[in-house]
Parts: structure tokens; sequence; C-alpha cells
């Protein structure tokens, strides 16, 4: 008994290696900005650059923006599917496996040669851009709800709230919503770790984004994209744990799914 | 004019036939049952008074409303289901509330009515308590306490208790009961299980296939079964094989034997009919003169706690006959030859079909 739990924690230790050296590595680089000693150097540099705040503000936006556009769109559908056409789930799931086929590149291109005439003239509007990041996070963002939609048994509870008296939209604002909390959070979370550092879709269509900002950085100068890669990983854990204590009263309902048997 | 009135209902999935022409009446305050295995359509016509299935054809009326047409949010009935559905972001309290929430009723008119519900159904300690903290016979109170707050015209259960284990069942049925009479409103109650529908029920829809097998009070779906699906589906019976000898004079043979039953038999003669006795009715001994005598041998006897079942063959037959539990009582030996006699009205005729018609 004692060798199996040498072994599991072996194989813990190991994996929790192969992802932290990494991560190790580059803080430890981004310390060499002055020569000789271990400095924040890299890091103030990157902090006196206007344009670091300002691309990772637009990011931001742009994530809040795609996540809030995404849920419009896909929780109402899903939830529209669960209820309606079940049958239909295994076609979107196949559906939702488009976008990893098709490479951002190729999104893009289509996309502006899609929307720059007349009567789609939306290729200089960001609206194009977060309709890029719908696509790219699909995959992440319909799975996710429709799994949290499943564990809750939809149907059932759609029926209670209709048996007394509650509207669709009352049902879904008041019933459906609070209890997939953990499921919008997880879509919620991807969606923003994706357009955060997304870069195709930002060079392509020519915006000041994070991503492309973390390129040109990187292709000028040493010490300060791992600087960079360390205060975006940062910010990104950051933004997540606000999002997480802002919804912790999810929590109590997400043991609450097995409830319903 | 009944309280609910379903007039020539049919219902299909796809190709298949799922509920046929069936027609019934529910009194006001009435307790009604719709009793019947899986598949027999019993939930299906449930659902069709809820609201949440469209009849083919046919009508629906509640209190004189033709309700197919109406959605079922705006039918105004109170709702069971079999695995309680209480929302799980909200506390027992908050559940309760719902229902008044949406009907936009005051804040302190609400919570008088929740406390009420909760005497009711005798949870009020738990009112704070959220649905994965409470049991499942908890649970289902509390979605009773929901279901009746706000004031519908009827009450609709679908299998409530068949997620529940036994002893919780049984006190759980009859605390439904006293409820029910309590608030007096109409109810359909949705089961599989037989000793729940005849406990608790005013009267008893037996259901096969599709259709009505048998309406009627508990007593008369047991003691006088129309048809052979409902005579086997309700409690042990024993299904005697036997040919019409004399169907004027009430007259069977069974191996030989003239049995006779109470009234005439409506089936030709030489016509193979199976004669329906309750093992309880049948006497291990030569009983009174007039009885129906059949003699065989014991071929085992089982304990069931209050009664004893003798399992006997008696001219190529298969008998069951329950006795109470007497301890003083020998048990007759496996191999004994025995005698069993039965009265002619406990010998009850079952057909090959019958079809349930309402007056």
């Amino acid at each position: 008994m004692r060798q199996r739990k040498f072994w599991s924690w072996l194989w813990v230790a190991l994996a929790f290696t192969y992802f932290l050296l990494p991560l190790v590595a580059t803080f430890l680089f981004s310390l060499r900005g002055k020569k000789g000693v271990l400095s924040f150097l890299a890091y103030r540099r990157v902090f006196d650059d206007p344009q670091f705040l300002s691309t990772f503000g637009f990011s931001l936006e742009m994530a809040i923006l795609t996540v809030a556009a995404g849920f419009l769109l896909m929780v109402p559908t899903t939830i529209w599917i669960e209820l309606k056409a079940p049958k239909l789930r295994s076609l979107i799931e196949a559906l939702s496996y488009l976008p990893f086929v098709i490479p951002p590149i190729v999104l893009v291109f289509g996309l502006i040669r899609m929307y720059s005439r007349p009567p789609f003239a939306l290729v200089s509007t960001p609206a194009l851009l977060v309709a890029g990041y719908i696509v790219i996070s699909f995959p992440y963002m319909y799975r996710s709800i429709s799994a949290g939609l499943q564990a809750i048994h939809l149907k059932i509870l759609m029926e209670a709230a209709q048996s007394l008296g509650a509207s669709w939209i009352s049902a879904v604002l008041r019933i459906v919503l609070p209890n997939i909390r953990s499921a919008l959070l997880s879509a919620a979370l991807l969606t923003f770790a994706i357009v955060i550092g997304e870069l195709t879709l930002a060079v392509m269509l020519a915006w000041p984004a994070f991503g492309p900002y973390m390129a040109l950085v990187g292709r000028d100068r040493a010490y300060e994209p791992a600087a960079l890669a360390i205060l975006s990983f940062l910010l990104t854990w950051l933004s997540v744990a606000v999002m997480h204590a802002v919804t912790r009263g999810g929590e109590r309902s997400d043991s609450g799914a097995g409830a319903v048997h | 004019m009944a309280f609910l009135e379903l007039e020539h209902i049919e219902k299909d999935f796809g190709a298949a036939p799922v509920v046929s022409d069936l027609s019934l009446d529910v009194e006001e305050g009435e307790f009604v049952s719709f009793l019947g295995g899986s598949g027999c359509g019993k939930t299906t016509t449930l659902r069709m008074i809820a609201g949440f299935e469209v009849p083919a054809r046919g009508v629906i009326r509640i209190d004189g409303q033709d309700v197919v047409n109406v959605a079922a949010r705006h039918r105004n009935i109170g709702m069971v289901f079999q695995n309680y559905a209480l929302f799980p972001n909200m506390t027992a309290f908050q559940n309760i509330a719902f229902g008044l929430s949406i009907a936009s009723m005051a804040k302190a008119d609400i919570r008088i009515r929740v406390q009420e519900m909760l005497a009711l159904v005798h949870m009020e300690e738990f009112a704070g308590r959220y649905p994965q903290q409470l049991s499942g016979g908890q649970q289902q109170r509390v979605a009773l306490a929901r279901a009746l707050a706000i004031r519908p015209k009827m009450l609709l259960l679908d299998e409530p208790l068949s997620a529940l284990d036994a002893r919780i069942r049984t006190r759980l049925r009859e605390e439904i009961r006293q409820i029910q009479r309590a608030v007096g409103i109409t109810t359909v109650y949705v089961t599989h299980d037989q000793e729940e529908a005849l406990s608790i029920s005013d009267r008893v829809v037996v259901m096969d296939r599709g259709r009505i097998e048998q309406v009627g009070t508990p007593k008369e779906i047991y003691d006088t079964p129309a048809s052979r699906h409902v005579a086997s589906f309700i409690g042990t019976l024993n299904m005697i094989e036997a040919t019409v000898r004399d169907a004027g004079s009430g007259v069977l043979d069974v191996g030989g034997v003239a049995i006779r039953t109470a009234a005439p038999i409506r089936a030709a003669g030489g016509t193979v009919i199976h004669a329906a006795v309750r093992p309880e009715r049948i006497s291990p001994s030569t009983g009174a003169a007039g009885d129906n005598r059949l003699s065989g041998s014991v071929t085992e006897t089982l304990f069931l706690g209050s009664t004893v079942r003798l399992v006997v063959h008696a001219h190529g037959r298969r008998l069951s006959v329950d006795l109470f539990n007497d301890p003083d009582l020998p048990l007759p030996q496996i191999g004994s030859a025995i005698t069993l006699s039965f009265a002619p009205e406990a010998c009850i005729p079952i057909y090959a079909s019958s079809a349930y018609r309402p007056e």
C-alpha cells in the first residue's frame, strides 16, 4: 500500500514539474533584465510602456463582449435544443468541432472576404472581431452549457416551473441559469483565456489587441516578453479568481445537481 | 357536470398509439388513481391533463372549461413529479414560495402561506434547507407543499412514491391522502403499485395498452375484476382454466369436476374461460353445503408473515391458498392430500377480453 502511495505521489510530482517548470523558467528569465543581478527591471519597462495597458484593456473588453454576446446567443439556443430537439444534439456537437478543424487564418480570410463589402461592410468594426472570437470559442461554450443543462434534468425543472405558473423566460432566469452557474463560469473562463491571448484574428483584422502586442515585443526585446508572459498569466488568473468569487453562490447549486434523481 | 372530463382522448407517439379512445369523468374532491404497468399510457394521460402533452384527438375539460389549447402554466394545476423536481438553487421555503412569487403575491402574504404549507406537510424545521440536504421523503413533502401552495384546481401526482423505500412509501401515501381530504382538492394519482392505488383512492382506473380496462372503487376492482388483465394485475389471483358446461346455471368443468359460479356465464357451452378465485377465499376444508370442492395435494408451504400460502396441485391446475398465520394450527405436510372448498360467489368468470365503456 505504501508503495502504491509512493508511486502515485511520484507521478503527481512529475506532472506538476512538467507544467510548472516552463513557468518557473520563464519567471527566472524575466528577472534577468539587469546584467548580473535578479531584478524586476523588465517588469518596470513593461509597465512604463503605455501600449501594455491599452492593448490588455482592449483585449479584456473584447473578451467580455465575446462572453456576453456568446451567452446571449448560445444559452437560449442550447436550452431550446435540449427541450425541443434533443435529437439534434449529436449534430450540433459534431458542428461544434468545426472551429477546431478550421485554422483561424482560414476563418479570418473568409470573414474579411465576406464582410468587406456592402451590405455587410463590417470588416472595420470590432463586431467582426467579436464574431470571430465567438466562432473560435463555440466548442467550449456549447459543450459546457450543454453538459450543465443535462446535469440538471432541464425538462423536468422547466415543467415544474410551468406547472407553478412561470413563463419560459421566468423559468430560465430564475431556475435554469442559477443552476448552471458553474457551467457558465467554465465557459466564460475558457473563452476569456482564448480571447486574451489570441493572435491571428487580431493581427489580420488590424486591432490593437494584447496578442499582437506580445508578438511585437517578443520580436524586438529579450526579457520583456518573458515578463509579459508572466504578467498576462497573472492577470488572467486574477480575472478568473474575480469571476469565481462573484459567482460563489453557484457552489451550493453545483452539488445540488445530483439531488434531482 | 364532472370536474374533470376526458372525452375520447387519443395520443400517438409517431405511428404507435399510446392512448386510445379514453373517456373518464372525475368528480370534484375525488381521489382517482390511474393504475397500470409501464407503457399503459397512464403517465401520458396525466401529462395531457397537466398540459405537457397535447392529445391528438379528444376533449379535456377542467371545471367546465375546455383546456386542450390552454398552456400548462395557465391551467392552475399543481403537479408532483416522481423525482420531486425541487429547484436545487432554492431552499424549501423558496421552493414553496416560487409559485406565489410568480403570481406577484405580497411578500408578507407569501410568508404566511408558505408557513401554512410547511405546517401541513410537517416540515416547519426544514424551511431553510436546500433539496440536497433533505431525504427523499422530505423532498417529496416539500414538492407536495409547493404544488398546493398556489391553491390549484387539481392536484396531479406522477408516481410520487416510487423512488422511496417501502416503509416511507406506506407512511407518506397515507399522509398524502389525509392532506388531500383536508384540502378537498380533486386529485389524479398515477402509480404502478396496486396496493398503493387500492389503499388510498376513491376510485381506481386500471389501464392497459392505452385503454381503460375498468373503473371502480378499490373493492369493486378487487372483488369483481372485469377482465383478465385487471384480475391478474390486482392482488394475487388463482386463474383456473375451465370449460363452460352449462352457461345458464353457471356451471364450469375443471378437470372433470363441476364448479359453480353465482351468476350465469356469458359464453357458449364448450368455450374455455378462466375462473378467478382469490387465495384467501379458498378454505382447506370440505366447507359448507353448496360450496365448490376440489381435491389435490400440497406441493409447497410459504411463510409470508401474517399469512401462510399453500401451493396445491389439483386436477392439473396450480392453486394458491392463503391462511392466517395461526401458530396453534399445524400446517399440512408437503405431499399430503388436501380438500379445498370455495363458495360459488368467490368464483369470478374471466373472459378472453373486455373493453371498458363509461355510461
